[in-house]
């Protein structure tokens, strides 16, 4: 139903304006997320965005990244993210954020716990991300 | 893990008894040299002497009470030396085994007869601190001021023992030309021991007071690197960073025992049900290491990443905090043999996964230090012209705390290797991977204390290196004992 809203809004420019603020940050998130095989949420300072950004490459993975400090609706992005990770303390920072095939992998040390146990590799090659 | 612990501790013992004869060859030149100089008086009075010794026996018993009672600043280098004696066995002058009790009355009558009774007491006490003074003296760095002192009083019993043997025969005559000289040099001497001890207390009452100041200095000091949190003070450590080192001292002390039961258990060929519950608590041990490191990288991340908890040659191979997963892979490899086919594909991309997220990590972490390095340089360096120092040091504060995410990620990084090691591995194979992990680590810390006590210098102070040497044994003793 959302994505409905969303596509509408894509074929009625008149229309964006009211239909992007109807959007829950959440449904954008996913959007954006299932938009390519790779996707990661960033901020341009981050340096622990840097290292995820740095270990795709190193694997030979192009992501789609979203710098969220770029982002006009950057602070509810982030927010929603930090809901669909489940987390608590305000403090700690939200990013980077990877999806893999419109899937949540999670957070840094969830990516590097996939990585480490090997299943890091299938899920990009499901989602095209990799070839052999 | 015993065997190898004991034939190490063997291959050490050779050099602690190699500086030990050493040390003992070179302490017993003094006496050796000093029994020179005096050579053929010394024998011919020693000769004399056993011959008088019986029938001087009750006499110098007597006298030595009266004597002790008598001769304050003189008498404790007798004492002292019969202190000597019982203590420092390595250095044993041979007349103070023959005269024990040295009887002085007949040279310092003429000059202390009067303080016969009167001061016995006093200069009882007086001696007993001197006699102290002269122990902690031995056990103190001035091993010169004590073969002084030792040189001295063998010059005395010299003389008081030539005074013992022509006393006998002196009663009725007066006294001879070499008597009169011998007085005046036994003089001589104890007034410039007593000037050299006088000194040397001296120095040592200013030392004290200089620690004394120092150590307020250093409290003070102390108390105000606190309150800056922690400023260029070498020593200050915070209470995260104390609380993280006892727990990974007692860690480490858990570790080892672990390993030994490790080890039997293997060697023991339990059933492998057996076997795996002690592997898997050896894993969920290395899990709670690294949730000690975690809450530390919360107090104090640089306590962490500078290496200050671990030893010098680990220090050496620190990788944010902690080792190199894939360097550990590596080395195990080779330690795992036989391994199935599908085992060493599986480690092979462990050792390749492992290498391209440590390389992640260390591509974000430099560029947080070049970020840092922006932040600092801002603006003018030269100039005072600066546009915010506040602002400037609150941006630099933000960025080093993510310092603490590196160190906490690549913890993430090893305990997830450990994890993947005991998934792919045999429960026989996992316990000889965590044996080896352990029995590295050991031979590191080993090499280490090996190393800080090392001789320096092997020409003079064999002292210095026996006890270095002596510390190394010890050190290296307690890394083993915990096998």
């Amino acid at each position: 139903m959302q994505y409905a809203a969303a596509e509408q809004a894509w074929y009625m420019p008149a229309a964006v304006a009211a239909t992007t603020m109807a959007e829950s940050a959440v449904a954008s998130v996913e959007r954006l997320a299932s938009e390519s095989a790779v996707v990661v949420f960033s901020v341009s300072s981050c340096c622990m965005c840097h290292a995820v950004k740095r270990l795709f490459c190193g694997m030979g993975v192009h992501p789609t990244v979203h710098e969220l400090d770029l982002d006009p609706r950057g602070r509810e992005l982030e927010r929603a993210l930090a809901r669909l990770l489940g987390y608590g303390p305000a403090g700690s920072p939200v990013v980077p954020v990877v999806f893999i095939g419109g899937k949540l992998v999670g957070a840094m040390d969830r990516v590097m716990a996939a990585h480490i146990n090997g299943s890091l590799v299938p899920l990009l090659k499901e989602a095209g991300a990799l070839w052999l | 893990m015993g065997e190898t612990s004991s034939s190490s501790h063997s291959r050490q013992d050779p050099c602690v008894l190699g500086y030990g004869f050493h040390g003992a060859i070179a302490n017993s030149t003094p006496a050796n040299f000093f029994s020179d100089q005096e050579g053929a008086v010394y024998f011919g009075e020693l000769e004399e002497t056993f011959m008088h010794q019986v029938a001087s026996l009750t006499r110098t018993q007597q006298a030595a009470t009266t004597s002790i009672a008598h001769h304050g600043d003189i008498k404790p280098f007798p004492t002292a030396a019969t202190v000597t004696a019982a203590t420092a066995t390595a250095r044993p002058p041979p007349t103070l085994d023959i005269f024990p009790a040295c009887p002085m009355r007949s040279l310092h009558t003429p000059k202390e007869g009067s303080n016969v009774t009167a001061d016995s007491t006093d200069d009882s006490e007086s001696s007993s601190k001197n006699n102290s003074n002269h122990s902690s003296v031995q056990h103190g760095a001035a091993a010169d001021m004590q073969n002084q002192f030792d040189q001295v009083s063998q010059q005395q019993q010299l003389q008081h023992k030539n005074m013992a043997t022509s006393s006998t025969p002196r009663t009725g005559k007066t006294p001879d030309r070499k008597t009169i000289r011998r007085l005046a040099q036994n003089r001589e001497a104890a007034r410039k021991s007593r000037l050299r001890k006088k000194a040397y207390i001296q120095q040592l009452e200013s030392s004290k007071l200089k620690l004394a100041q120092i150590e307020q200095d250093m409290q003070r000091a102390r108390s105000q690197g606190i309150f800056l949190g922690g400023a260029p003070g070498a020593n200050t450590t915070s209470t995260g960073a104390a609380m993280f080192d006892v727990e990974y001292a007692r860690w480490l002390d858990d570790h080892g025992r672990r390993m030994a039961e490790l080890h039997g258990a293997l060697h023991a060929h339990l059933p492998d049900g057996d076997l795996r519950a002690i592997v898997d608590d050896t894993l969920t041990h290395h899990d709670e290491l690294f949730q000690l490191k975690a809450s530390a990288a919360k107090s104090d991340v640089f306590h962490l990443i500078t290496g200050v908890w671990t030893t010098p040659a680990e220090r050496c191979f620190l990788w944010m905090g902690g080792f190199r997963p894939s360097d550990l892979v590596k080395t195990l490899l080779p330690q795992l043999d036989p391994l199935t086919e599908q085992q060493l594909v599986g480690i092979c991309n462990l050792q390749q996964s492992s290498q391209q997220a440590e390389e992640a990590l260390s591509q974000g972490l430099d560029q947080l230090h070049q970020s840092l390095a922006d932040t600092m340089a801002g603006g003018s360096l030269i100039d005072d012209t600066n546009m915010s120092f506040m602002g400037q040091m609150a941006l630099a504060l933000g960025k080093l705390s993510n310092l603490e995410g590196f160190v906490i990620q690549a913890d993430n990084l090893r305990q997830q290797t450990l994890h993947q090691m005991h998934r792919i591995l045999t429960v026989r194979q996992a316990a000889r991977c965590f044996l080896a992990i352990g029995e590295y680590h050991n031979r590191l810390r080993a090499l280490s204390s090996l190393w800080i006590s090392r001789p320096r210098e092997i020409l003079g102070a064999d002292e210095g290196n026996c006890g270095e040497i002596s510390i190394a044994a010890q050190a290296s003793q307690s890394q083993f004992s915990s096998f």
